[in-house]
């Protein structure tokens, strides 16, 4: 008997499930990052909405990246229903705080993905998801180093204003 | 809604029956034929993953407690498909349980498949 559902797709149903729910997820991250852009321009960090309005397209090209993929193999791409998202933060520092927790689910839910493909030995997609790892490192990074500028510079005086100038200006350039 | 003669000529695998119907595939049309509630239906392969979805997506324990107030009927109606099913409590149960055989069999089949032929071939 002909396997048809092979022909038709080289994903198995779990692991297009999994990254259907990817999918969701950075479209989730996407819109979150696009309420942190407002409230920090809202309140004056200028620098810090910037910021996350690039975070916020980051996560959109995430987002697509894996929809073509899923489409590309011959599976079916959901476009996700996107609620929950918070607008409203406590303080500068909150913001990225949530930033950090954001990117470490990201990282791994994908890792999760992963883990199944391993189990299926389904090495195109492990070899699709290492880009996203690669991408995941250098996210971590600057939610980090973000994060840590609070400690560095310190909030009193005209500190938030020197985080938020420095914000920007982080970037991750290894090669390794 | 059509009911399809099966022709001598078209080759049918059964991939898995219950006493309440049967689906078979045939490799020449790359498709399926689904014998249940009284027709054979043909589904291609989107329409046969809707259809999947459907079933699945039906909260057959909810129609249990809650339904007190509602027909037993549920009405499956597939985007783009020229079939419809209008079901009661107790073949929609029938038709997943069908359903969840037929997928388990494509699995089993699509291993088999893996391990055996392509490696070999």
């Amino acid at each position: 008997m002909k396997d048809i559902l092979r022909v038709k797709c080289l994903l198995s149903a779990d692991v297009e499930a999994l990254i259907n729910q990817q999918i969701k997820k950075e479209a989730h991250s996407s819109a979150i990052y696009l309420s942190m852009a407002s409230w920090c321009n809202r309140n004056g960090y200028d620098f810090s909405g910037d910021y996350f309005f690039k975070q916020a397209e980051e996560e959109r090209m995430h987002q697509l990246k894996f929809f073509k993929y899923v489409l590309d193999m011959g599976g079916n791409a959901v476009s996700p229903e996107i609620t929950n998202v918070k607008a409203e933060y406590n303080s500068f520092r909150e913001v990225f705080e949530e930033a950090l927790d954001q990117e470490i689910s990201v990282t791994q839910s994908i890792k999760n993905i992963a883990a199944r493909c391993y189990k299926e030995q389904d090495f195109v997609t492990l070899e699709f998801l290492n880009w996203f790892f690669k991408e995941q490192r250098e996210e971590e990074y600057k939610a980090r180093r973000a994060l840590e500028l609070f400690e560095v510079i310190g909030e009193e005086g005209t500190g938030r204003w020197q985080i938020d100038k420095h914000v920007g200006q982080i970037t991750y350039d290894s090669e390794a | 809604m059509q009911n399809l003669t099966i022709q001598a000529t078209v080759d049918f695998n059964e991939v898995f029956s219950t006493k309440h119907g049967a689906i078979y595939q045939s490799d020449a049309e790359n498709c399926w034929y689904i014998d249940f509630a009284g027709k054979l239906a043909r589904f291609d392969y989107r329409n046969i993953l809707k259809l999947k979805k459907a079933v699945y997506q039906i909260d057959i324990e909810d129609l249990l407690l809650n339904g007190a107030n509602s027909p037993d009927l549920e009405i499956l109606f597939i985007c783009a498909c020229d079939h419809c099913y209008v079901l009661s409590l107790v073949q929609i149960i029938a038709l997943k349980e069908l359903l969840q055989g037929t997928f388990v069999m494509l699995e089993l089949n699509h291993i088999i498949q893996d391990r055996l032929y392509r490696l070999i071939g």
